[in-house]
């Protein structure tokens, strides 16, 4: 059984994930460009989702550590950052989420954030994973582009450890040699092994890794298709970057997908997930191998 | 010997018309000289575990010391036919998912030669000793057993 995990703490809305919850969306921004522009995108966001009836929570990072250039878009900072994501949050009255890359900025992070996120990259670092138990807020836990989906299990033990017990899985590619990233769709029902609620981003996993020299590509045209599939195989949340003019957004701007997309996209997902609970009600569950 | 260990291959029940008050407790492993293990313990662990202590099997217990089950060589055999994963996943699973429940076990004060045909009837090298709540107290080993049953037999003869 997979245990749900409850993001939201005060006065926003909570979010369920796991079990039996209808489809979850985490999304926003790569990162937080301006005030103005992070109210208008979660406006948007919280459009979209509130027609379908979707959950959701608001990501966008006040600092992106991960860029490939040393004069790409870092971020606003975490103060700048944070004090926007609390204005989005009491605006909306929707719980918020970012990720955040070194371990003495998790506490502040947590401060703020319903949903405290663990980049790919650092998904197994002992420092990064203490300080984000520590922050008692849920921790949506990357799995690295490195990392097999079976060895997730040490860092979430590493995060139970240090007295967390509300975590989130996600899949968002994994490296297939240089430049390049699949998604091994196997990865779900072995994380799910963990028992915490599994995810899957859409829009990182069909990035190409520094393909650009010093940036990294993307080929969007693919994220309906791993949508409807990751659905399809039992995630508990879809995750994806959105923008309004991703030609010109200051970070990932060849994976973010355009927002004039995310209500199809997300109204399919919903679809496939709902269609797979009420094929597994009919047909019982996906257990097809020999049981001892 | 060559009687004694005949009557395992074939299942015979003869080590029982021994004349002896020995008991399961006065040949069995304690609990803290066997390898005994959480069912959280990854199978890398276990095998280890298996090395370092020499002995084909690894109790499997809660934490209150009740018997889970018991991982063993020929469970790692059967493993190895059956599940197709790569080494590095089996490695890391949590041994809970591949233990043997509900398996053999004896008591402290169970008669030594009763134990001993237990395990020829069953072909089994080890047998888990409990108590009266399922705790684990030892281990009974086969050639410890069969050492000193042999040394009986010949004091008897």
């Amino acid at each position: 059984m997979i245990k749900t995990i409850t993001v939201g703490y005060g006065a926003v809305r909570q979010v369920k994930i796991g079990g039996k919850e209808p489809l979850a969306f985490i999304g926003g921004p790569c990162a937080i460009e301006n005030r103005d522009h992070a109210f208008m995108m979660a406006a948007r966001v919280g459009a979209i989702c509130d027609k379908l009836a979707i959950p959701w929570i608001y990501k966008s990072c006040f600092d992106k550590d991960c860029r490939s250039a040393p004069d790409s878009f870092h971020g606003l900072g975490m103060e700048g950052g944070l004090k926007i994501l609390e204005e989005i949050r009491k605006e909306f009255g929707v719980p918020v989420s970012s990720d955040f890359s070194a371990a003495d900025w998790a506490a502040a992070t947590g401060e703020v954030c319903d949903l405290v996120q663990v980049p790919a990259y650092l998904c197994r670092q002992t420092n990064i994973l203490r300080a984000a138990a520590r922050t008692k807020r849920p921790v949506h836990l990357k799995k690295g582009q490195f990392m097999s989906p079976w060895n997730m299990k040490n860092s979430v033990r590493k995060i139970e450890h240090w007295g967390g017990d509300e975590i989130l899985l996600t899949d968002r590619g994994t490296f297939f040699g240089y430049n390049m990233q699949v998604n091994d769709f196997r990865c779900f029902p072995i994380m799910m092994e963990t028992g915490y609620p599994v995810c899957m981003d859409v829009s990182h996993s069909i990035q190409l890794p520094t393909s650009m020299g010093n940036a990294s590509g993307g080929q969007r045209e693919f994220i309906p298709y791993l949508a409807r599939a990751a659905a399809a195989c039992g995630i508990n949340a879809l995750f994806c970057e959105v923008h309004d003019d991703p030609d010109n957004a200051l970070s990932d701007a060849n994976t973010v997908m355009d927002i004039k997309y995310l209500e199809r996209v997300l109204a399919q997902a919903k679809a496939c997930h709902e269609l797979r609970l009420e094929l597994l009600q009919k047909w019982g569950e996906d257990r097809v191998h020999l049981e001892n | 010997m060559s009687c004694v260990l005949n009557c395992y291959k074939s299942g015979e029940k003869t080590v029982s018309t021994l004349k002896t008050d020995l008991t399961v407790a006065n040949v069995m492993l304690p609990a803290h000289e066997i390898p005994v293990a959480p069912t959280s313990t990854i199978l890398k662990e276990i095998l280890d575990m298996m090395g370092r202590y020499r002995l084909g099997i690894v109790c499997i217990t809660n934490q209150a010391g009740k018997l889970e089950g018991v991982f063993t060589d020929g469970d790692v055999r059967r493993l190895l036919l059956k599940d197709q994963k790569p080494f590095a996943a089996l490695f890391n699973d949590d041994i809970g998912v591949h233990i043997t429940k509900n398996c053999t076990t004896t008591t402290a004060d169970a008669p030594l030669t009763v134990a001993v045909d237990v395990m020829g009837s069953k072909r089994i090298w080890d047998l888990p000793v409990v108590g009266q709540d399922g705790v684990l107290v030892g281990l009974l080993h086969l050639h410890p057993a069969v050492s000193t049953l042999l040394d009986l037999r010949k004091r008897q003869e």
